[in-house]
């Protein structure tokens, strides 16, 4: 590896965003490809903050500014990786609920998926199953992920489930949940196709959804 | 009388200081600045327009909400009218709580999705039948003094979980209830239930029996479903518990002096709510504060800074001279074990020593998602201690026993002594769960841990024999609005055993 994509993994360990861009732009420059610069420099850090947060040797603040580090570099690299072909990882809607106003779990969620590359849209709180349903149709995403806190919200993502299947969007949709009240068995009974318990499990889950 | 002694004072209760009188101004004038400059979001019109009619500035107007900000005088003109004492009393007047400065209460907390059965020790979702045994648990144990549903009942409709939870409660205790509401429906509903268990609505006007739980969004946000839940409350004269719950680092400021300055602005904005609707609405502000585990990313209900910062939020209720809705008795386990204890131990005793007037959450386990009954029993011996430590050690010619001393003299022993005699169950805490025998007695009584102890205590309540509270008539009719409620809420249901 050169040291100049050594030097990026480690701005992206070390969640500099400045050197993140700084060195995204000088290994172009250099005439590294887009992908190289992707592949060997931004993901083995990210891949390291993982490992590292998994030990508990690194902290959720800590993480997300290693994302953000590593959501400018994207920034930088995004336009000439689509120009080059390159599929991203993915899409993802994200929303807390109609009738939920908690959102810090779905915020967390947003920002770590960012982090591991993917396309982000969230839509906040409080989001009614018509609005997703909006949604998916402007952004076409690859994935919708829906949070609630409350029992009673949490049938919100069942009938968010439904709408989309009564739109014709169900089967263009994978579909992920979470919240502290919400499990695995909740998620089957809705017909969602996953469930997460954190949001690193999130990112594993959208991962595997995006087949990356 | 003769009177010898000059500027004596003497301390009744022990206590824990966190806050000098200086630091707690300062939070409530930084709490202030908020309130005015960065302001409030409200997301019911009615709310916007009563706080605008008072005097404040809205501006940020957007379809669904308005930032509200509030000049410091409409605090300070609030809080001459905001009642200094709040009294909240169970359905027969047996039990009451006089909730002011230093009267202390410990209750449980509410609405856990999760239980942890009392037989099978497995963690699943909670029902009817939990909400039952834990109000019945309350109902028995001595330092248990109000009581909230430990469990949210799922084997009913969903939206209308929250009738069924006060019917369940009202089965077993005659505590003072703190009830949570799904929405204005389901506390119209319980209100209604409230009546018939007193006899009439003249009675609640008597004294409530029940006061309401209310959460306002941190950071600074007051959605429409809290604003109602107010506005209702003070119209129908139902004191209520207006507690944020911000999470340090997460939804307010990972600095302890800020989290509480933004709980204060978060508490002042239903103070001023309240009295501008009505001069004189009794509420208990609060709460739950606590910390972001880094780690985790988990709301902790076991950790210091829990404790600490529950613990200066009270100094701060004191000193505006306000009911503090505290927070002890709980724990991050997800099962009652040696950390449990532990955990609890530490934030009963931090609560304790501070005076939280409203003690809530005594049972909760894996940051508030699970209720656990050994939990419960186990707590309510430490309460126990925690109260024994409270009463201090009295200094008297009588408690220093010099003649005493002198009569024994020097080699002799004080066990057949009267002084003794009279004195030593008042003096000296007796436990009923906690071991003190010797090794071999403790082996030759089946050697068993604590958790084992709390366990078989769990069980023998539960299945003490014991009259019904309520009469075969009463239940019905409470029953009947429950079900009424189901039938009008049932278009809104997915599946009405959606999680059992």
């Amino acid at each position: 590896m050169s040291e100049i994509l050594s030097e990026l993994a480690t701005a992206v360990i070390e969640g500099n965003s400045d050197d993140a861009i700084d060195l995204t732009e000088d290994a172009l420059d250099d005439g590294l490809e887009p992908q190289n610069i992707l592949d060997n420099g931004l993901m083995p850090g990210m891949d390291h903050v993982g490992v590292e947060f998994r030990a508990g040797n690194m902290f959720v603040p800590e993480v997300l500014r290693s994302a953000r580090a590593m959501q400018s570099a994207m920034d930088v690299l995004k336009p000439l990786l689509v120009e080059g072909g390159v599929e991203m990882a993915g899409k993802i809607l994200l929303g807390t609920v109609k009738g939920d106003m908690h959102d810090i779990g779905k915020n967390l969620v947003g920002m770590m998926c960012e982090g591991a590359g993917f396309e982000v849209k969230d839509m906040g709180k409080n989001i009614a199953p018509e609005d997703f349903v909006t949604a998916v149709k402007e952004f076409n995403p690859d994935i919708v992920g829906m949070s609630a806190l409350l029992t009673t919200t949490m049938r919100s993502m069942g009938h968010t489930i439904k709408a989309l299947q009564e739109a014709g969007l169900r089967d263009q949709v994978k579909v992920m949940i979470g919240g502290a009240p919400v499990t695995q068995s909740f998620a089957d009974k809705i017909g969602a196709d996953g469930y997460a318990s954190n949001a690193a499990s999130a990112v594993d889950l959208a991962k595997q959804f995006a087949g990356v | 009388m003769k009177v010898k002694k000059t500027n004596y004072a003497v301390n009744a209760t022990p206590k824990l200081q966190v806050f000098t009188e200086d630091e707690i101004e300062a939070i409530y004038f930084a709490a202030l600045r908020v309130l005015y400059e960065t302001g409030v979001r409200v997301y019911e019109q009615e709310g916007v327009d009563l706080a605008h009619s008072g005097g404040a500035i809205v501006e940020g107007i957007e379809s669904d909400s308005s930032l509200v900000k509030i000049p410091p005088w409409m605090v300070e003109k609030a809080l001459r009218t905001v009642p200094r004492k709040v009294v909240v009393a169970g359905p027969d007047r047996q039990y009451r709580m006089e909730l002011y400065k230093n009267q202390m209460y410990f209750g449980a907390g509410s609405d856990t999705p999760f239980t942890i059965d009392p037989y099978t020790g497995e963690r699943r979702r909670a029902v009817y039948q939990d909400v039952k045994n834990f109000a019945r648990l309350a109902q028995a144990l001595p330092n248990l003094d109000f009581h909230m549903s430990l469990g949210i009942v799922q084997d009913t409709a969903v939206g209308t979980y929250d009738r069924w939870q006060y019917l369940a409660m009202l089965e077993e205790t005659t505590k003072p209830i703190n009830i949570t509401a799904v929405d204005l429906d389901g506390l119209n509903d319980q209100l209604e239930m409230a009546y018939i268990r007193l006899g009439g609505k003249d009675e609640w006007r008597k004294g409530p029996a029940f006061s309401l739980y209310i959460e306002p969004v941190s950071p600074l946000s007051h959605s429409e479903e809290v604003i109602q839940k107010l506005l209702f409350s003070v119209d129908h004269e139902i004191p209520f518990v207006y507690t944020p719950c911000p999470l340090a680092g997460a939804t307010s400021p990972t600095t302890l002096a800020g989290t509480a300055v933004q709980a204060l602005t978060e508490s002042l904005f239903g103070i001023v709510l309240s009295q501008l609707r009505k001069p004189g609405a009794p509420l208990i502000i609060g709460g739950l504060m606590s910390n972001m585990d880094m780690r985790t990313a988990v709301y902790t209900y076991g950790s210091p800074e829990m404790a600490l910062l529950s613990a200066g939020y009270t100094e701060i209720t004191k000193w505006l001279g306000l009911p503090m809705y505290e927070t002890a008795g709980c724990s991050d386990v997800k099962t009652y074990d040696e950390q449990a204890a532990m955990e609890s131990a530490i934030n009963i005793a931090t609560a304790a020593l501070v005076g939280g007037n409203m003690i809530h959450d005594v049972g909760y386990i894996e940051q508030g998602l699970t209720s656990s009954p050994e939990m419960m029993v186990a707590a309510n011996e430490t309460i126990d201690m925690v109260k024994r430590i409270m009463r201090g050690i009295p200094v008297t010619p009588e408690t220093q026993a010099l003649d005493v001393i002198d009569e024994i003299g020097p080699g002799g022993h004080y066990l057949e002594h009267d002084h003794t005699y009279y004195r030593f169950k008042e003096e000296i805490w007796r436990p009923q769960l906690i071991d003190r025998q010797n090794w071999e007695d403790w082996n030759a009584s089946g050697a068993k841990r604590h958790g084992q102890r709390v366990r078989e205590r769990v069980i023998e309540i539960l299945e003490e024999e014991k009259e019904p509270i309520l009469e075969e008539k009463m239940y019905k009719e409470l029953r009947r609005i429950c079900e009424l409620a189901d039938a009008r809420h049932k278009d809104e249901e997915l599946d009405m055993q959606l999680f059992v």
